[in-house]
């Protein structure tokens, strides 16, 4: 497994972010190819053929979710994702800034393949240096002629629109994208009907992540079987991870699919910081199972990290030395899905509140044994019967490290204090 | 035969020189049981505020439908009772009452209990039926006259209530009629005129 | 049980096999599993659902196990499939119930005894079926919100009550399109507010108590008035117009505490306008005529029915000796059940022989049955319904939700023009399909020569907004001069309502009876002193004062709608039957019982007084009313034609 850099390849190129330095690399080569060689058939073929999955965090394949769009109705929508709001992820954001006009000439070949004169990209409220670098970029394709109606003379119309978000960590949530974008608040939608079939005003829609599309000009430049033989069987291609916690060289590394963590914990990262050992580390954001020290060897590939009962998710990469308190983490992270919770039903709205006030007495050291059963007992309550992942994610980070650390948590019944943290302290002073 | 006779007057004449268990009420009062369910008290709070709030639950719970109440909403500069309810009117007809003390176990607020006062006689119906001025805990400077029951309280079956008087409620069931001018002959139009209103046979569906 | 759960084949019926908790039916396609679950007589607690209204599953409360689906499934939100099996009655089902309680529960209000909903409180009786009986939440911690906000004069809204089911937004939403509801802030800080904070203005916002399922937004003229088991339920018809939408008469101590909405999806779709429901209250303030009174030059005095009654046969007896029979005539209203129209026009007609009759003031030349053949669910069906004026709206305020979802739901084109408008103001309309014109009666004319101007490319049906409560009934049963019961022709076609008035000025008429009058009587008041003053005779039967009971000569007190039984005809023809939900207010009997009284002493011995029996004859006499039944559209020939 050598290094592929694909998207990250330029990266740190000076002046990357202005189109005539982004086409001297190469830049809009691939819009030019699909729009000659191309139709939109068998385009959506091609990236069907690449095993291209999506990066958002649900890692569904991109080129079937295309082909899920009704046949005969149009208008139609595409948006970027780029509401990035997952704890620890910032590999999109890394992506804008360093390369934005990869995202927007694989946002034109989705919108060619999927025959979409609207593409949006929903950018989330905190990226607002981000927001204006893409809005600047935008005008620059459209005065080139890459946006905008007759596509480099190809005959194909289509228009970008850039959409800052209010900062709502639900609204990475498609639907919940597509309210937020028609100007509601930002709360999931009833599925079905899938946005595939009535999204944005009512139209089929298609959502993408900003990793997904960054990938487009790149598997139509050298084809979907080359791609697809990057990676494992099932997780083709490379995949940025936003790496960060306890580490020497927190960052965001492009690796290929099927690379053990280790090695990208040990080469990539400079391994745990302070020369102290790994407690555990949480993969795909906040939203994710903890992991454990023995699972540092499987390979980056979804379904291998799923067996271990875990997700790679959006790609983040959380790692926690040896002094981390996992009720202190768990805390911290209920409080942002309580934070976050839309309100729209009823188990995430009160349940997140009732977790964080359990968590934050526990952490404490507030809370009785019998209560901390009512926590498990609440976040099954939560599991599986909220209105959309938000309500279910709230539990799952939880209900693994209380697995994983039962003593830890036990341990903090009645205590006082955390008693992780006096014990590290002691450890950091000796 | 004289033996048993002998046993029987010692016995009485050791109990004749017994202090007796009866007392001379109502000239001499026997206290009551702690627990004694008798006339009922409507509670205040310490700061003179009404405990009732006027939810009905005690008319809920009465097993004989003797409590009557009338909620009304508080005037927030002049709250009669913490929050937005009060009872306007409280009414309890002491002579359906079974002393069940349902009513005290079902209050939210322990507003009414049931005290010790078991002297209940009156030469008039109309005056067993308890109003709130009659239940309330007297308090200083607090007004105590005694309104008289509510036309369709818990009373309106013991009042005898005439029908039409000026200021009562405009609705009379023609059953009352005193005025036998204005109310139809019986048989007249083929009325019967002991009911309240004309039910024929057929319009006897469940309402 | 196994074997019914998976039938072989199923039958080519169109419709979908469903089994719960082990039983099954066959629904149609597209049904929710909690509609199924009604037709099979099982339970699912539902709070954000609601029957006129878009799914949107988020109380999470009606959560039921699905066979072959990983996750719990909202009932509301999931249609049925063929051979689906549902299971309610699981452990984890159970489970999950208690659990969305418990969050419900959480930061609720510990209010139900000063909550003006309790005991008709969705969350209460779901707590005690299905909820954890106990909580594990410290009540120190609930997050608090603002109490009793008052909306506008008619709701209040206690955003701590509230569990956030959306239904008030979503009613604005869909229901009436007026978004005045919206929801601010976000996570367990949401919070039901107006939009901008200002008043509803909406004439429909007494429905959002109904819909409410906890005490959130209660009701402003119904607080703290009673509570559910003090109240009296009766079934009746709103008495303010001539939708004629299904109501329950809620009275406590014989006074009228409320009008709730009874759902009849073929006229009010459970809807009620605020004029509606704001005029049960009222009732119990309105003054009321309770004796009988012989007035004459002498004087007043009161006296018993019986003598009131000989009194004015025996004065209407003279008046036709003196001046013939065409010297009488005989005046209803629109707000007369169809029992007491019948004995009315059958005592004009047949005891004193007066072709002078009607119920309103106006004249209405040619009138016939296809003014009312469109009804009101049908407008649904039509491809396109033209409104003349806004006096249909403004008169039956319920028909704009009815075009509201017709336009929203059903896609039915809705062209709201003003009342003279002509072919040409019309504009294009779809080619195929039935076209609705709706007018009310001071637009007849327009409507009429509209209607003859569409009928020659398209099919139109036409719905008149009638006046009162039984406006309908009035002219079907033939309270008119120019018609007779069922639209039937007449001999000599009489005087017209306000003809009659001039004609009794003039000393053309000098007897007249008029039953009811109180409702016309007011726009008129100057021309009836006169009237009053030419009179011989003026029998009056009414239950309020007016201009006509001051100047009586035999005044008779009648009951009001809420006192009596009998039928009214709605504007589209509906039947309906109402039931006395108050005793009378007044010692004598019901109008009809007076009414066949008066035409015995006139000698017509042998009429009924019973409201039942004066139905039974009618519909003999009317068709149309015998096929209707009672709750039936009553259809005359003509418009069936139509």
């Amino acid at each position: 497994m050598g290094e592929h850099k694909l998207l990250t390849e330029h990266f740190g190129t000076e002046g990357l972010q202005t189109l005539a330095v982004y086409e001297r690399v190469g830049g809009y080569q691939g819009l030019r190819e699909a729009l000659s060689r191309f139709t939109p058939e068998t385009l959506i073929d091609e990236v069907k053929a690449s095993g291209l999955r999506g990066r958002g965090g649900a890692g569904f394949p991109t080129g079937t979710k295309w082909g899920f769009l009704p046949k005969d109705v149009f208008p139609r929508y595409l948006c970027c994702n780029a509401d990035e709001s997952e704890p620890g992820c910032f590999k999109d954001r890394a992506l804008i800034d360093e390369n934005p006009h990869q995202l927007i000439e694989g946002l034109l070949i989705a919108a060619y393949a999927l025959q979409v004169n609207t593409a949006f990209i929903y950018i989330r409220g905190e990226y607002h240096d981000q927001r204006l670098l893409l809005e600047r970029c935008v005008e620059e394709a459209r005065a080139a002629g890459h946006i905008g109606a007759n596509v480099l003379g190809s005959g194909f119309s289509c228009d970008v629109i850039v959409h800052g978000g209010a900062g709502a960590y639900i609204c990475g949530e498609e639907t919940a994208l597509i309210d937020s974008l028609e100007g509601y608040r930002g709360q999931p939608r009833l599925k079905p009907p899938f946005p595939a079939l009535k999204g944005l005003y009512g139209k089929p829609t298609v959502v993408n992540n900003v990793e997904t599309l960054s990938n487009l000009p790149h598997i139509v430049q050298r084809g979907g079987a080359w791609f697809k033989q990057l990676g494992t069987e099932k997780s083709a291609g490379t995949r940025l991870f936003c790496c960060s916690g306890h580490i020497n060289r927190p960052g965001t590394y492009e690796i290929a699919m099927g690379t053990p963590i280790r090695e990208l914990l040990e080469e990539e990262c400079g391994g745990i910081w302070k020369d102290r050992s790994i407690k555990a580390f949480q993969p795909g954001g906040g939203s994710m199972q903890v992991l454990l020290p023995e699972h540092l060897d499987l390979p980056l590939d979804m379904d291998a990290v799923a067996q271990a009962g875990s997700s790679l998710g959006a790609g983040a990469m959380v790692f926690m030395d040896e002094t981390t308190c996992m009720v202190n983490v768990s805390m911290r992270l209920v409080d942002f899905y309580h934070h976050e919770s839309c309100g729209k039903c009823a188990p995430c709205r009160e349940g997140t509140y009732f977790e964080s006030d359990l968590m934050h007495r526990l952490e404490a050291g507030h809370l009785t044994l019998e209560e901390l059963h009512t926590l498990a007992d609440i976040c099954d309550n939560m599991n599986g019967k909220c209105f959309c992942p938000l309500g279910d994610t709230a539990t799952w980070f939880v209900m693994s490290a209380f697995k994983a650390f039962r003593d830890e948590f036990e341990a903090h019944c009645g205590a006082g204090a955390c008693p992780v943290r006096t014990a590290s302290a002691q450890l950091v002073t000796a | 035969m004289l033996i048993e006779i002998a046993k029987g007057m010692a016995h009485t004449l050791r109990v004749m020189l017994r202090k007796p268990i009866t007392v001379q009420w109502p000239e001499e009062q026997k206290p009551v049981a702690p627990r004694h369910r008798g006339r009922h008290i409507l509670h205040r709070y310490d700061n003179g505020m009404e405990k009732c709030i006027g939810c009905e639950l005690c008319a809920a719970a009465c097993p004989v439908g003797c409590i009557y109440v009338g909620a009304a909403e508080n005037d927030p500069a002049n709250p009669v009772s913490p929050g937005e309810r009060y009872a306007e009117r409280y009414e309890i007809n002491l002579l359906r009452c079974i002393y069940c003390g349902y009513c005290a176990e079902a209050c939210p607020t322990e507003a009414i209990t049931l005290g010790p006062r078991f002297e209940l006689a009156d030469y008039r119906k109309e005056r067993l039926v308890a109003t709130k001025e009659d239940l309330l805990e007297a308090w200083p400077n607090m007004a105590q006259s005694r309104r008289s029951p509510s036309d369709h309280g818990a009373g309106a079956d013991q009042t005898g209530r005439a029908s039409e008087v000026p200021g009562l409620s405009p609705r009379v069931a023609w059953e009352d009629g005193i005025d036998s001018s204005a109310s139809p002959r019986p048989g007249e139009y083929g009325i019967p005129s002991h009911v309240p209103r004309v039910i024929s046979p057929d319009e006897a569906e469940p309402r | 049980m196994a074997a019914d759960t998976t039938p072989p084949a199923a039958p080519e019926d169109g419709l979908v096999g469903i089994t719960i908790d082990g039983r099954t039916a066959r629904v149609a396609k597209g049904t929710l599993v909690t509609d199924a679950s009604a037709i099979l007589g099982i339970h699912i607690p539902v709070y954000c659902a609601h029957p006129k209204m878009d799914p949107v599953a988020v109380c999470r409360m009606c959560l039921v196990h699905v066979e072959k689906m990983p996750k719990l499934q909202p009932a509301c939100a999931t249609p049925v499939s063929e051979g689906m099996v549902v299971s309610t009655e699981r452990a984890d089902v159970a489970k999950t119930r208690e659990g969305v309680l418990e969050f419900l529960l959480l930061n609720h209000p510990l209010d139900c005894p000063v909550c003006d909903r309790g005991g008709e409180c969705d969350l209460q009786d779901f707590a005690f079926r299905y909820g954890p009986q106990a909580s594990r939440f410290p009540i120190t911690e609930k997050v608090h919100f603002n109490k009793a906000v008052p909306l506008s004069d008619r709701i209040e809204l206690d955003q701590e009550r509230c569990i956030l089911c959306w239904r008030c937004t979503r009613y604005y939403d869909e229901i009436t399109g007026e978004k005045e509801l919206v929801l601010q802030e976000r996570g367990v800080h949401t919070l039901v507010n107006t939009f901008e904070g200002k008043p509803l203005t909406s004439a429909f916002q007494g429905n959002l108590p109904e819909i409410c399922p906890v005490g959130a937004l209660t009701n402003r003229k119904y607080r703290f008035k009673a509570r559910p088991w003090d109240l009296q339920r009766t079934k009746g018809v709103c008495p303010t117009c001539s939708y004629g939408c299904n109501i329950n008469i809620d009275s406590r101590d014989f006074e009228i505490k409320r009008f709730a909405s009874r759902d009849n999806p073929l006229v009010d779709d459970m809807w009620l306008c605020d004029r509606g429901r704001d005029s049960g209250p009222s009732w119990n303030n309105v003054e009321r005529i309770r004796r009988p009174v012989l007035r004459d030059a002498t004087g007043s005095r009161e006296v018993s029915v019986s003598e009131a009654v000989a009194a004015a046969a025996r004065s209407l007896r003279e008046v036709r000796e003196r001046h013939g029979p065409s010297s009488i005539a005989v005046l209803g209203s629109a707000e007369n059940t169809n029992e007491e129209i019948w004995l009315l026009q059958r005592l004009a007609r047949t005891a004193l022989e007066t072709p002078h009759l009607d119920h309103q003031l106006e004249a209405f030349p040619d009138i016939g049955p296809e003014e009312h053949a469109l009804g009101i669910a049908e407008i649904e069906q039509c491809a396109a319904v033209i409104v003349l004026g806004d006096e249909p709206e403004r008169e039956a305020p319920v028909l704009t939700l009815r075009l509201f979802k017709a336009q929203t739901k059903r896609g039915v084109a809705i062209r709201r023009v003003v009342a003279q408008a002509t072919r040409s103001l019309v504009g294009e309309l779809p080619a195929e399909g039935l076209i609705g014109l709706i007018a009310d009666e001071t637009n007849r004319e327009h409507a009429t020569a509209l209607a003859g101007e569409l009928s020659r490319s398209h099919q139109v049906r036409r719905m008149t907004v009638t006046r009162g409560v039984n406006g309908r009934g009035a002219k079907d049963l033939g309270m008119l001069p120019n018609s007779g019961p069922g639209y039937t022709a007449v001999d000599q076609a009489g005087k017209a309502g306000r003809h009659i008035l001039e004609a009794s000025a003039a000393g053309l008429i000098t007897g007249l009876v008029v039953m009811g009058g109180s409702v016309w009587s007011a726009s008129v008041t100057p021309l009836l002193e006169r009237v009053a003053a030419a009179l011989e005779v003026l029998v009056v039967i009414d239950t309020r004062p007016g201009p006509l009971s001051r100047a009586a000569t035999v005044l008779i007190p009648g009951h009001a709608i809420f006192e009596k039984g009998g039928t009214v005809t709605n504007m589209e023809g509906r039947v309906q039957r109402v039931r006395p939900a108050l005793p009378p207010a007044t010692q004598t009997p019901s109008e009809t019982r007076i009414l066949s009284a008066l035409a015995a002493e006139l000698g017509a011995a042998g009429w009924p007084g019973d409201h039942l029996l004066i139905n039974r004859e009618l519909v003999t006499a009317v068709p149309a009313y015998a096929r209707a039944g009672n709750g039936g559209r009553a259809l005359f020939e003509a418009a069936v034609r139509a």
